[in-house]
């Protein structure tokens, strides 16, 4: 994780309180002082589960330390939604590839779950999306897209 | 305090209305609401006595209607304070109901209608010609039948600012969506016992694809943001494409499907909505969601139609206005 504090003292022991109490275990601190007032921090923490990091970043922003980037075993983290839609349509026919594909540019479809009691008949697809919740919209939109151009009917979850 | 009411058509609701106000003539005279009905009109004539109408020979035999009297000259010379609109409304035009609601106005009576079309059709129309003559025109019954809607944004939630309402607006169809879960039958089936048990018109098209819910949409914008909305401005999606396989999927994931109008969004469509979601609720009730800023979460759950439920809606809003009255 990596977090911009003032160059203040004090401030480097405060910030990593709240990594410790929430269930942190912390490994490492990198501490590069540049020219100006900020200080980077670069800390490397085991945790438990993605819950405890969850209330680690909460803390963090709560007590208005600025978390510039956090990743997992390499990998950016961010906070994750699963929303979940149905979809009716000749789904099936009409490139369920492409459109699975479509949305994974901007979440990861996790499940699919198809009826089609006749090849000839509508059929039902529920699907759900893990997507970064600052991209809920954009993907939301996305499917929306598909939907109108493919002649499905799209059921979102009650807002 | 006393009031003279015009009844313009007299259906299902109006005999509701009429019957109910007879019924409940020394309730509502114990409150302090002196109500009487000068005249009555239908499409083939009108009946008018301005000492009052006898409401239990009216609603207990077929009436007699004097075709020499028109509704709207009715409307403009009958000495009364309040005209209740309850015509069957074409939503392209607002007609018969908008015409008998500007004479109301013009002739300086207030309006208490559960007529939707004028108010999809000219709701700021209607509204300046009100404020100009310094009338009343209430509506409670548009929207969610028997269920306090209107008045509870106007005078129950006065300190906040509503953030967007959206609930299930269309007993007809949530009847149908119902019957289709609990009992695993087709959407035709459904349909059809709902007509069986009167719950769906012959002619279902304008509950079934989403209109009337989009009607009640359009009036909820133009009450709450003044947008003079129609149900052109509406995206609109009815529930004629769910099929048995689309309920059990959305049930095997934790989900009732339900057509839901969403004010703010401009929209009418099926969503999957959480079994433990307050607008899950079954058979032919109606549940609207009001988001506002102090109270959050408002849930009103209750009889969206039928003539009882809209009588009371009816009888309330006359109430209302007789407590304003000069």
């Amino acid at each position: 994780m990596h977090i911009a504090l003032r160059d203040v003292p004090g401030m480097l022991v405060r910030a990593l309180e709240p990594i410790s109490s929430k269930g942190g275990n912390i490994l490492s601190v990198v501490h590069s002082r540049g020219k100006g007032s900020v200080v980077g921090v670069h800390i490397i923490f085991r945790v438990k589960d993605e819950k405890t990091l969850g209330k680690i970043i909460a803390a963090l922003k709560k007590g208005k330390y600025e978390v510039e980037d956090v990743q997992v075993e390499g990998k950016k983290y961010f906070s994750k939604k699963t929303i979940s839609f149905l979809i009716v349509g000749h789904v099936i026919d009409k490139d369920i590839q492409d459109t699975i594909d479509r949305i994974n540019e901007l979440g990861l479809v996790r499940d699919v779950d198809v009826r089609m009691r006749d090849p000839e008949e509508e059929s039902a697809v529920l699907m759900r999306v893990n997507v970064d919740s600052k991209k809920k919209g954009k993907l939301m939109e996305r499917i929306t897209q598909i939907c109108e151009n493919k002649r499905f009917m799209l059921i979102r979850e009650v807002s | 305090m006393r009031a003279r009411l015009i009844i313009v058509g007299f259906g299902n609701i109006g005999m509701a209305v009429a019957s109910t106000l007879s019924a409940k003539k020394r309730q509502l005279k114990n409150a302090g609401y002196d109500i009487s009905v000068v005249a009555v009109c239908e499409a083939v004539g009108c009946l008018v006595d301005t000492k009052g109408l006898d409401l239990k020979v009216l609603t207990g035999a077929k009436p007699r209607w004097s075709k020499k009297l028109g509704t709207l000259d009715t409307i403009r010379d009958t000495e009364a304070d309040i005209v209740v609109e309850l015509t069957p409304g074409n939503v392209q035009t607002g007609e018969p109901g908008l015409s008998h609601i500007m004479a109301a106005i013009g002739s300086g009576k207030h309006v208490v209608t559960s007529n939707k079309s004028p108010l999809v059709v000219d709701y700021n129309g209607i509204m300046d010609a009100a404020k100009d003559v310094g009338v009343q025109v209430r509506y409670e019954a548009t929207v969610g039948g028997a269920i306090p809607v209107l008045s509870t944004i106007e005078r129950e939630t006065k300190a906040n600012t509503v953030k967007n309402i959206y609930g299930i607006l269309n007993g007809t169809t949530n009847f149908i969506l119902t019957k289709m879960d609990e009992e695993a039958v087709d959407f035709a089936s459904a349909l059809a016992e709902a007509q069986e048990l009167g719950y769906a018109e012959t002619d279902p098209t304008y509950d079934i694809k989403g209109y009337d819910s989009a009607s009640k949409v359009a009036i909820l914008l133009n009450t709450v943001r003044g947008q003079g909305a129609s149900i052109r401005d509406m995206k609109i999606e009815g529930i004629n494409r769910i099929s048995p396989d689309v309920m059990e999927l959305a049930r095997d994931y934790g989900y009732a499907i339900r057509l839901v109008g969403d004010m703010d969004a401009k929209e009418v469509g099926p969503r999957l909505v959480p079994l433990d979601h307050p607008l899950n609720v079954g058979g032919s009730l109606n549940a609207i969601l009001i988001e506002s800023d102090l109270a959050q979460d408002i849930t009103l759950i209750g009889h969206g139609a039928g003539p009882e439920p809209t009588a009371s809606a009816i009888i309330a809003d006359i109430a209302s206005v007789m407590d304003r009255m000069d």
